[in-house]
């Protein structure tokens, strides 16, 4: 019982690869041929071939399915494959999944993948007008016909009630989005590389869903992103030095919902992100002050504060004062805000970087970074360690 | 000049469900030889201004202000351009220049005219057996734009208006000569998603009954509908029905992406029901930028079209609370209405006199206003406005309306009657000025509200600058500032 005690799953397997397409608009090919790009630049970077690969995890929003990516990758027998629910909350859970598969000797090399034109083609920003009578479209369905629409509306009436709490205006968000934009300005794989913005800009964009403005709001993209996992044994012979799974936990709260978290609780927390902190903290040993980056999954500016809150890096409503005076390195890669949103594997990506020691944003000995995935909805979160 | 690629590319900015019909391209400078010719020369108005048109006016805004009644009333200063009006048998003393002006954009296919501004100042009172006489001239014509409403050009006029030879006020009016966009039906709300858990909660709504599922288990209410309870497990469960009672938990203001059924930007609650669940919601009988945590609210069954009725939540008051910490400006220690608690609807801020307290940045108390088409009508005639477009709803249809919709001398009269009301039986108006945005369409409720923006002790006594908005479900109706006077010494 990993809420409980301690799990078994720590140090077991590393990320030896990553690759991923350019981030773009309109990525003019399709959702698969961008899933098989990324597969093939993440083993071509873990100095694998399509021959080694025997497992396949990824989202299940996803469109490509594993067995088809393999067909197309050159990937023969599968002997695991997995996907993991709840949108972007999947993607920490994805190199779980390939942990578990690897450590218990299911599979001995894993590539987890998403891949989407997220932009040019069916863009969430756009928003939901109906579901089917399932479940999950009726958990949905009670905010529809008010005209609840979006990712963004779903997120701004937890940040309203965030900011009501702690008696913030909407330019408490400022920070992250200037954060992000900064370390996205010296990122040339970044959509905004050489674009930084200031908190004036900030407060001056237009609003999208008050509380948030534009630039609260991340990058819709197309691309692909792929990650290797294999074990720690050997990643020790491989190209690059392992970023190990010091930790690895997916969470869901109470009364869970899907972005419509609403009904429960006070709103101005994650209490599935709790979940995930608690676990991973527990497993890894290691407190906040022993993480070198954050990686946190920044879809809307104010999950960013209240993550950094319920890993336990501030007090509750002072995030933003966090986030201003810089201390902890976030995001270095630019975010979704800033370099691109692929549902947070990107994020996975960057925290690998930081490990190696190859981020064009390289946190000097970054030791431990801790990665998050989707917030608002059930979710994951995983901690990388430097080999030994 | 706009070429045609250009007023393209603006109307696809101003909505991706327009179309444009087809105009003609005048060049500007053919219109910019009317500025400065006259508009109307030596006009005289139909009538001497008289007790029944003025009772009628008054009777079709609601104003009751004393000032208009008794033995010896004076015309509502808002009611000024109404003198000047042709009525159903057309205007006379306007120029050939202005006929040659609307001749040309007829024929360019800008066919179409609304109202967009209107600003008026008022010198002297107009008492009964006034007779009016008018000129006006053409200010200016501009370069094509493109609106929501479609594109053409704004053509402002500045009218003086005499009583008796003797200057009684100015009116500055723009109006939009414009060839309609096609609009696309407005869509339809977003269906709930009903299945056999949470049936029933929609039954109840049908039978306007708000119902939450208690646990037959432990007693725990819960929201939203599911087959078993969170708290204990137990699949047993009834229902209880809701007070009604609740207060805003939280929300938000949607502004992008524009969906079919609503129209940015509008507010959506998460209220907390005096039974402690929570439900997503809209709150109405508020304006959107007005909807706060804490606000108490009510609920209200409401029909957003043939097929679907919604549980929405009317905010209680008629008006956000007060902000401002003390009682709203009154007169020398007299107690106002307001104190600090939600203002009723109705209320004046000043009972008895002058208001030595006038305070910037002070709230008006909202006032709210249910358009309803015989509102439209009246006050077009009461006006003697008999565009179309303000009684005939087939006609105005076939303009590239949904709907008649109010004038804009009708809006400028709410917004007289709102600011004497709330500034009491002496207050004299002496500016208008409003800008019309979102049209008012029959079944749509306008919300009034107003800021002192500055207040300013003169020999008159003490003028208030007081903004004023006003709000309908489709957004902002009417921006304007008037300038009222309370005099010194008390009553009218």
């Amino acid at each position: 019982m990993s809420l409980r005690t301690r799990d078994g799953l720590g140090g077991k397997a590393a990320i030896v690869g990553i690759g991923a397409t350019e981030f773009s608009k309109d990525s003019g090919r399709s959702e698969l041929r961008l899933a098989v790009e990324a597969v093939r630049a993440a083993l071509d970077d873990a100095g694998l071939s399509p021959a080694d690969v025997d497992g396949m995890v990824t989202f299940t929003m996803d469109t490509n399915p594993e067995i088809t990516v393999a067909q197309a990758a050159g990937i023969g027998e599968l002997s695991f494959f997995s996907r993991v629910h709840y949108g972007g909350g999947a993607a920490c859970a994805t190199i779980q999944q390939a942990a578990l598969a690897v450590a218990t000797g299911v599979a001995e090399v894993v590539v987890c993948y998403r891949a989407f034109n997220e932009r040019s083609g069916r863009r969430f920003g756009s928003g939901v007008q109906r579901r089917e009578p399932s479940a999950e479209g009726a958990a949905l369905g009670w905010s529809l016909p008010f005209g609840l629409l979006t990712p963004a509306s779903w997120v701004a009436m937890a940040a309203q009630r965030y900011l009501h709490t702690y008696g913030l205006t909407a330019d408490a968000f400022g920070p992250v989005a200037v954060t992000d934009r900064k370390y996205a300005a010296t990122n040339p794989a970044a959509y905004f590389h050489g674009k930084p913005i200031t908190l004036a800009d900030h407060a001056a964009s237009r609003w999208i869903v008050e509380p948030l403005r534009l630039l609260d709001c991340c990058q819709e993209t197309d691309g692909g992103q792929a990650i290797v996992v294999t074990s720690v044994e050997r990643a020790r012979d491989l190209p690059h030095p392992p970023a190990v799974i010091t930790a690895a936990a997916q969470g869901a709260g109470r009364a869970q919902e899907q972005m419509t978290g609403f009904y429960r609780g006070d709103l101005s927390g994650l209490p599935e992100m709790s979940v995930v902190a608690q676990q991973l903290w527990r497993t890894s040993g290691l407190a906040p002050s022993e993480v070198d980056v954050g990686i946190l999954y920044d879809h809307f500016t104010p999950f960013v504060l209240m993550q950094l809150e319920e890993f336990g890096f501030c007090e509750p409503g002072e995030a933003t004062g966090f986030v201003a005076e810089e201390r902890l390195p976030l995001n270095t890669h630019g975010g979704q805000l800033g370099e691109a949103y692929l549902h947070g594997m990107n994020g996975v990506a960057e925290a690998v970087r930081q490990i190696r020691g190859t981020s064009v944003n390289q946190i000097p000995g970054a030791a431990h970074t801790l990665v998050t995935a989707g917030t608002g909805v059930p979710t994951s979160g995983l901690i990388l360690g430097s080999d030994g | 000049m706009s070429s045609d690629s250009t007023v393209r590319g603006a109307a696809s900015d101003a909505g991706r469900d327009m179309a444009y019909n087809a105009v003609r391209d005048i060049p500007y400078d053919d219109l910019k030889a009317f500025e400065g010719r006259a508009a109307a020369e030596a006009g005289i108005g139909k009538d001497l201004v008289n007790v029944p048109m003025i009772r009628h006016w008054c009777e079709a805004m609601g104003d009751t202000h004393p000032a208009y009644a008794g033995a010896d009333p004076i015309a509502p200063p808002t009611m000024m351009q109404a003198w000047t009006m042709g009525g159903l048998s057309g205007h006379e003393g306007r120029s050939d220049a202005y006929d040659e002006l609307f001749g040309l954009l007829d024929g360019a296919g800008y066919t179409s005219v609304v109202a967009t501004d209107c600003e008026q100042e008022y010198v002297r009172a107009l008492r009964p057996g006034d007779e009016i006489s008018f000129d006006a001239v053409i200010e200016s014509v501009s370069e094509r734009k493109t609106t929501k409403l479609g594109t053409g050009h704004f053509v402002t006029t500045r009218m003086d208006i005499r009583a008796g030879g003797e200057l009684a006020g100015t009116h500055r009016f723009r109006i939009l000569k414009y060839a309609p966009a096609r609009r696309k039906p407005k869509g339809k709300r977003p269906r709930p998603v009903i299945n056999r858990d949470n049936a029933g909660f929609w039954e109840g709504v049908a039978a306007h009954r708000l119902l939450i599922q208690r646990c037959g288990g432990c007693g725990e209410l819960r929201f939203p509908w599911l087959p078993g309870c969170n708290a204990c497990g137990s699949p047993e469960w009834d229902t209880i029905e809701a007070s009604g009672e609740g207060t805003v938990y939280s929300y938000v203001v949607m502004h992008h992406p524009p969906f079919p059924a609503f129209d940015p930007p509008y507010a959506v609650g998460l209220i907390e029901l005096a039974e402690g669940v929570r439900i997503v919601s809209n709150v109405i009988g508020v304006p959107y930028d007005k909807v706060r945590v804490g606000l108490p609210v009510r609920l209200e069954f409401q029909r957003v079209d043939e097929e679907l009725e919604l549980p929405l939540f009317r905010a209680l008051g008629g008006g956000p609370p007060f902000t401002s910490g003390g009682e709203p400006f009154g007169s020398g220690g007299e107690p106002s209405v307001g104190g600090g608690e939600p203002c009723a609807g109705g209320g004046a801020l000043v009972e008895g006199g002058p208001g030595g307290a006038l305070r910037v940045g002070e709230e008006l108390p909202a006032l709210e206003i249910p358009i309803t088409r015989i509102l439209i009508v009246a006050g077009a005639i009461a006006s003697r406005d008999y565009q179309d477009v303000h009684h005939d709803a087939e006609l105005a249809k076939a303009k590239g309306s949904p709907d008649i919709f109010m004038n804009i001398l009708t809006t400028n009269g709410l917004i007289g009657r709102y600011i004497t009301d709330r500034f009491g039986p002496t207050a004299v108006l002496r500016t208008v000025a409003i800008r019309l945005g979102a049209p008012n369409y029959p079944g749509d409720t306008m919300v009034l509200s107003g800021t002192v923006e500055a207040v300013d002790n003169g020999p008159d006594g003490v003028t208030a600058m007081v903004k004023v908005v006003g709000t309908n479900g489709i957004g902002k109706h009417v921006t304007g500032t008037v300038a009222v006077t309370l005099p010194p010494g008390g009553t009218a």
